[in-house]
């Protein structure tokens, strides 16, 4: 007999919506240990679309790292205002014992105390604004990295070797609005593929993973130069472009009548012009974390166009299957599509 | 470290993403595959690689049990903690995600329990679970129920209550500073929070009580009724 415990009746139940005789039909099928793997990912699949809280990983990480490495035990005193009071509280001894983990933490640690790391999982998006007041919206499966200290601020004078300056790391995609400051600083964002775009106050799209290397421009101006070939003059890019960065290093660059679209992810709109089932397979992939294999070629060439809503990776998947009348499979985070 | 790469991505995957897909079926590998390859590297690596997948969802999931900000990070560091300090990664059976959840629920619920009844049972050791994932079907529908019966209570009381109670709990806030912002007297505070710890006991001594006849009697409960 197969089974009719699947993710769907699985989320019903962790958000506490099945009837005692599913449960029971639950229990029974938790028996299995594969079926207990096969739970707890659902679970971890249902948790990070039902957050309810965000710590960071990094401290945690580096404490837990330290707390390893040290003699004593000795754990990272945090940086939060709520955990100073505990810090100060434990007298001399601690405060001695504490710089120590400090020195030792700062040096293993440079970058985790230096920079603020800001990561989505699968099917999440996330707006931030970093310490200049310019916004990110960052798309799934993404990460931005930056300054935690002097971003864009001038630092105190003993800190003068360290140049004020507001420049992102992001692998992924992000939306960004940034911020014209008083002090002109130039906005830069680097990704992967060594890709410079440099700002003065514009809202832009940048794509920077594996597969593409993408920048969509709304308004403003930016400047695009590769740190591989910093000799050559950047190129200048006006509203309305967007440019591809090629696999030879060349950029391509092509006019859209609505740059908008290269954002519509933000409201969980897809927007596809000619748009083939291979490139979709590869988003689905980046943004829902699902491993995709597409029965032929032929089928992967077929192209969809359009703007669409989905919320999430079954979304996604029954929308394709909709516009190609096609068939699709899923297996926790395999999906086959075919004819 | 200082690298712009944040998601390290496996070299050979830049190739496999060119179009048709179809030559390469499998083309993102599996973030379990990642980190064990990860763990192939080094511990330290590995680890880092579990933080990032698993640290936020594992927080907030304890959460669901303790309600307290700091004790859910406690409980999550603690499980990583001790993962690392035994070596319990390289004896992984199923997924690391199964354990990391497993060891994290039994904690947080054992914490939980420990609280509100005042009673300190012994915890099994976590190294008796490194080798044995498995929990019972039962032990996981309790979990489940658990967090499921606490979100109901604290839903349950009175407005001013629920608000005075999380505020206390979740936001880690003293009773004099949640008495001069909703401008209540300290006394009342102090009642409200009781108030809310004892529903919440309710949900333990019901768990205790009706949790085992409830799993046990399901069936003749249901023939009763048919």
């Amino acid at each position: 007999m197969e089974t009719i415990i699947n993710k769907t009746v699985l989320y019903a139940y962790f958000s506490g919506t099945v009837t005692p005789v599913q449960k029971k039909m639950i229990e029974t099928w938790l028996a299995e240990a594969d079926n207990q793997a096969q739970y707890y990912q659902w679970l971890h699949e249902w948790e990070l679309t039902h957050l309810q809280t965000a710590p960071d990983w990094q401290p945690a990480f580096a404490r837990t790292a330290a707390r390893l490495n040290s003699p004593f035990g000795v754990i990272q005193p945090d940086e939060e205002p709520t955990r100073k009071n505990w810090f100060w509280r434990g007298g001399n001894a601690w405060l001695v014992a504490a710089s120590l983990a400090l020195l030792l933490g700062g040096w293993l640690f440079v970058d985790e105390i230096r920079y603020e790391n800001v990561q989505t999982g699968f099917g999440e998006t996330r707006a931030l604004t970093l310490p200049d007041g310019s916004t990110l919206t960052l798309n799934a499966n993404s990460s931005v990295r930056f300054d935690r200290f002097g971003f864009g601020t001038e630092l105190p004078d003993f800190l003068s070797a360290i140049q004020p300056s507001r420049r992102v790391y992001l692998t992924g995609e992000a939306d960004f609005r940034v911020r014209h400051l008083s002090n002109h600083l130039r906005f830069v964002v680097i990704t992967p593929k060594g890709l410079n775009i440099t700002v003065l106050g514009t809202e832009f799209t940048v794509l920077g993973r594996a597969r593409k290397t993408q920048v969509a421009l709304r308004s403003g101006k930016v400047e695009l130069t590769l740190a591989q070939k910093s000799e050559q003059p950047p190129l200048t890019m006006q509203p309305g472009d967007v440019v591809i960065l090629e696999p030879t290093g060349q950029f391509a660059r092509r006019r859209i009548s609505n740059p908008e679209a290269a954002t519509a992810w933000k409201n969980h709109r897809f927007t596809f012009e000619k748009t083939s089932l291979g490139e979709i397979a590869a988003l689905i992939e980046e943004n829902y974390g699902l491993r995709v294999t597409i029965a032929s070629p032929e089928l992967a060439a077929r192209t969809v166009s359009g703007s669409f809503p989905a919320y999430n990776a079954d979304d996604m998947l029954k929308l394709m299957a909709d516009l190609l009348q096609i068939n699709y499979t899923r297996d926790s985070d395999r999906v086959l599509f075919t004819d | 470290m200082n690298k712009p790469e944040l998601y390290p991505i496996p070299k050979q995957d830049v190739d496999l993403y060119s179009i048709p897909r179809s030559d390469h079926p499998a083309l993102i590998v599996d973030n379990e595959q990642f980190v064990r390859a990860a763990f192939a590297e080094s511990a330290t690596q590995g680890f880092e690689g579990l933080f990032r997948l698993y640290y936020t969802p594992l927080c907030s999931h304890a959460l669901r049990f303790v309600y307290r900000q700091e004790v859910a990070e406690d409980i999550v560091s603690e499980v990583f903690y001790q993962f690392w300090k035994n070596e319990g990664y390289t004896s992984i059976q199923h997924t690391y995600r199964s354990y990391l959840y497993a060891a994290v629920r039994h904690r947080a619920y054992n914490y939980l329990r420990d609280e509100l009844t005042g009673s300190r049972v012994l915890l099994p050791l976590d190294a008796a679970m490194l080798t044995n994932a498995e929990e019972s079907p039962q032990t996981i529908i309790e979990y489940d129920e658990t967090v499921q019966r606490l979100e109901k209570v604290i839903h349950e009381l009175p407005t001013q209550c629920q608000r005075v109670f999380l505020m206390s709990r979740f936001e880690s806030r003293k009773n004099q500073e949640i008495a001069n912002e909703l401008n209540l007297s300290l006394k009342t505070v102090e009642a409200h929070i009781s108030r809310a710890l004892r529903q919440l006991r309710r949900v333990f001594f019901f768990n205790l009580l009706f949790g085992f006849i409830a799993t046990q009697g399901m069936q003749a409960g249901a023939c009763l009724f048919l």
